[in-house]
């Protein structure tokens, strides 16, 4: 068997799948969208290069940098609001015990399963300032104004209620698995020391679910970054581009603006950013894990 | 034995005859021409009218079977990149025929040329094949004349008291009494932003006249010179919008919640194309609105040299036959079927769908709907049309900016200059 194993033959032919795969799938594609990024393409006909000449647009393209502006105030809105209501929910579940935990982890998660199209559309009947349901809410509240939440200047906001919203469910289930592995006995210990509550929670529960958070937050910033279906059917990046992110502004140049090298060379650029916000949040998390060892 | 030899290889030859006969008889070469349509609605609309010529043509032709694949406007066009970057497009396809659109496409050699000649009988609309056709050569055949227009709701008119306007001012004056009425002065769909671009240009056109409006926005697109009427009409936008002319949100109202908000009653006025004259017929809205719906045409503006017959209307969609096609030859004469006078252009007046590129004028059933009736006094009355769009003289990146920079100016996110700058920025 060991010499089996040690044959280079069938170490290739093990590998080989894998390595095909990632070289069709991964590789070859990052690779072909390198090589655009520095021709003229416009995803029909011929093509020139152009050197780094979609590079140097782009780094001059105010729509981009408010895309990826964007994108941050996305990742930040996740974590600041989206991330501590779904560790205070998942908690709050775990004390319920019985049916009702049960039940209302479900309705928790019922955003999640939803389609993505649906809820675009959900939520712009929602907003809808001439008859949707927010409207019609306020207005049986006495309210004798319009309001118009995808309007210019609180449409971002609007979009960040929608994804958080959406994103919810999954967040609040990972917190949960979290604080389910959390062993018992350290919360009678806490009780029988005459812990508060709050103090539990922050004594006990957060530190021990530090874990679970660094991979939610790496999650959620990436989600962010990625953000393109819900905005796209949404808003489609409007009122103006005050809504566009990064990915549905390089759908935007490729398909309807028929700029295929530019779209690619925002699509390389966006591939760096995600490696980069990785890499950054990895270095954070490794030291701060130096920092308590 | 020799007998039973010779009838043997009788019978043999008798039975190879016959197995070779058949065919030569019943053998006719299956044909499969694949559609690609930007009218998923096959009920229905235009769709349907398309669907009934692809039946009646299989029908006629049983060696001919043809696959439909439809979307809609936006997910058609960012499929038919895909199938234009690749070497399987199919072989009868929509296109319009505005620069935006099909001037790349013909550049890269995708459409297969058409025989003028073979159109000649066709009773095409004069100048109706110029947007399908380059460095003289035919490309594809339009589908459609389109005119633009506000729909109203005659019932909302007379409650609010207030007349057609003729003039700007009075479009203006209506704007401000029927909101103060409680309802929705003009239901506009800004999502999908063309319907601003072409708002603005048909108020240029009564500012400026529309002998040449199209030479002149296809020159103010090629330099990047807009003149003081195009900033007149740009002002005038920004003027309806503040003074209450669309519907709050506008800027992300699509289509269907835009045609909904005046079909339902909230709206009483609807600026869109003769597309859209099926209102009248159609029999999920309302009895008492679509009875209720008619069209004028952009009022005077005061001091503009444009008159009421010269009205904004175009050739767009329509449909070419790709020239990689397998059954280029089917693929032509199923297009030439299609566009036999008494084919689409009869079928879609009859049905109330739309006025065809082609004249229409026999087909009268003296059943019209008065919302057709309208429209064809409109287009008979009509001294000179507008042409192409401004937004479709471009490239598809002018395109994409100038719809995307017209909302920015009606939600005031733009200047009526710094739009203006925006454009220039694409001159050729």
């Amino acid at each position: 068997m060991k010499k089996l194993y040690s044959n280079k033959r069938v170490i290739f032919s093990l590998v080989a799948p894998g390595l095909f795969m990632f070289t069709v799938a991964i590789l070859a594609p990052i690779l072909l969208s390198i090589y655009y990024s520095f021709t003229n393409y416009s995803g029909i006909g011929d093509y020139w290069f152009i050197g780094i000449e979609n590079y140097t647009t782009l780094f001059h393209d105010s729509v981009f940098w408010g895309a990826l502006k964007n994108s941050l105030f996305l990742a930040i809105g996740f974590i600041c609001i989206q991330h501590p209501l779904a560790i205070f929910v998942a908690v709050k579940l775990d004390k319920l015990q019985g049916k009702a935990e049960g039940i209302f982890r479900c309705i928790y998660f019922i955003p999640n399963v939803i389609s993505v199209a649906v809820i675009a559309y959900l939520w712009k009947f929602i907003y809808n300032p001439n008859f949707g349901l927010l409207q019609k809410i306020l207005e049986f509240f006495g309210y004798k104004g319009t309001i118009n939440p995808l309007g210019s200047g609180t449409a971002i906001w609007a979009v960040l209620v929608v994804l958080i919203w959406h994103g919810f469910g999954w967040g609040m289930l990972i917190y949960y698995t979290g604080v389910k592995n959390i062993d018992p006995i350290l919360y009678e210990a806490a009780a029988i020391d005459g812990a508060s509550g709050t103090s539990t929670f922050f004594r006990v529960t957060l530190p021990l679910m530090k874990p679970v958070i660094q991979v939610n937050v790496t999650m959620a910033i990436i989600s962010a970054l990625k953000q393109m279906e819900t905005v796209y059917l949404l808003t489609d990046g409007g009122p103006g581009n005050e809504t566009q992110f990064m990915a549905s502004y390089l759908y935007k140049q490729a398909f309807s603006s028929y700029k295929y090298g530019y779209g690619n060379a925002i699509s390389v650029i966006f591939i760096l950013i995600c490696l980069l916000a990785n890499l950054i949040l990895q270095k954070v998390f490794q030291e701060k894990e130096v920092q308590e060892v | 034995m020799k007998r039973k030899a010779l009838a043997i290889a009788l019978t043999a030859a008798m039975a190879m005859g016959l197995v070779s006969s058949v065919p030569v008889m019943a053998e006719e070469e299956q044909v499969t021409i694949k559609v690609f349509s930007n009218l998923p609605d096959r009920t229905s609309g235009q769709g349907l009218i398309e669907q009934t010529l692809f039946d009646m043509y299989m029908e006629e032709n049983p060696n001919v079977t043809i696959e439909v694949e439809a979307l809609d406007d936006e997910s058609y066009k960012t499929k038919f990149k895909a199938y234009a970057s690749g070497s399987s497009m199919p072989d009868l396809v929509n296109v319009w025929g505005q620069p935006a659109f099909i001037s790349e496409v013909i550049d890269a050699g995708l459409l297969a040329e058409l025989n003028e000649d073979d159109y000649a009988d066709y009773n095409f609309l004069d100048g109706s094949l110029n947007g399908f056709s380059q460095d003289g050569k035919l490309y594809g055949l339009a589908r459609n004349t389109d005119v633009m227009g506000f729909y109203y709701n005659k019932a909302i008119f007379e409650e609010c008291g207030v007349e057609v306007p003729t003039t700007w001012d009075e479009l203006i004056g209506a704007v401000q009494t029927i909101t103060d009425a409680g309802y929705i002065a003009i239901s506009m769909d800004g999502s999908d932003k063309y319907p601003i671009a072409i708002l603005i240009e048909d108020i240029y056109q009564k500012i400026a006249g529309s002998a040449d409006t199209y030479s002149n926005a296809a020159a103010a697109v090629e330099s990047g010179s807009y003149d003081e009427s195009w900033t007149q009409a740009a002002q005038m936008v920004v003027d309806l919008v503040e003074a209450g002319g669309f519907q709050t949100g506008f800027e992300t109202t699509d289509y269907g919640t835009a045609l909904n908000l005046f079909t339902n009653g909230q709206a009483a006025m609807y600026y869109m194309g003769s597309w859209e004259m099926s209102m009248a017929t159609n029999e999920d809205i309302d009895e008492e609105t679509r009875n209720n719906i008619s069209v004028f045409t952009m009022p005077l503006v005061d001091g503009g040299i444009g008159t009421a017959t010269e009205i904004c209307a175009w050739n767009g969609g329509g449909y070419s036959v790709t020239a990689n096609s397998e059954v280029k030859d089917e693929a032509i004469a199923l297009l030439n079927y299609m566009f036999e006078p008494d084919h689409w252009s009869k079928l879609a007046w009859e049905n109330g769908v739309c006025m065809s590129a082609q004249n229409f004028s026999d087909y009268l059933t003296g059943e019209e709907t008065s919302l057709q009736l309208e429209w064809i006094d409109i287009v008979s009355g009509s001294t000179s049309v507008s042409g192409t769009p401004i937004n479709d003289l471009g490239t598809s990146e002018f395109k994409t900016v100038c719809e995307d920079s017209c909302v920015e100016l009606a939600i005031g996110s733009l200047s009526v200059d710094e739009f203006y700058s925006a454009l220039a920025a694409f001159a050729q």
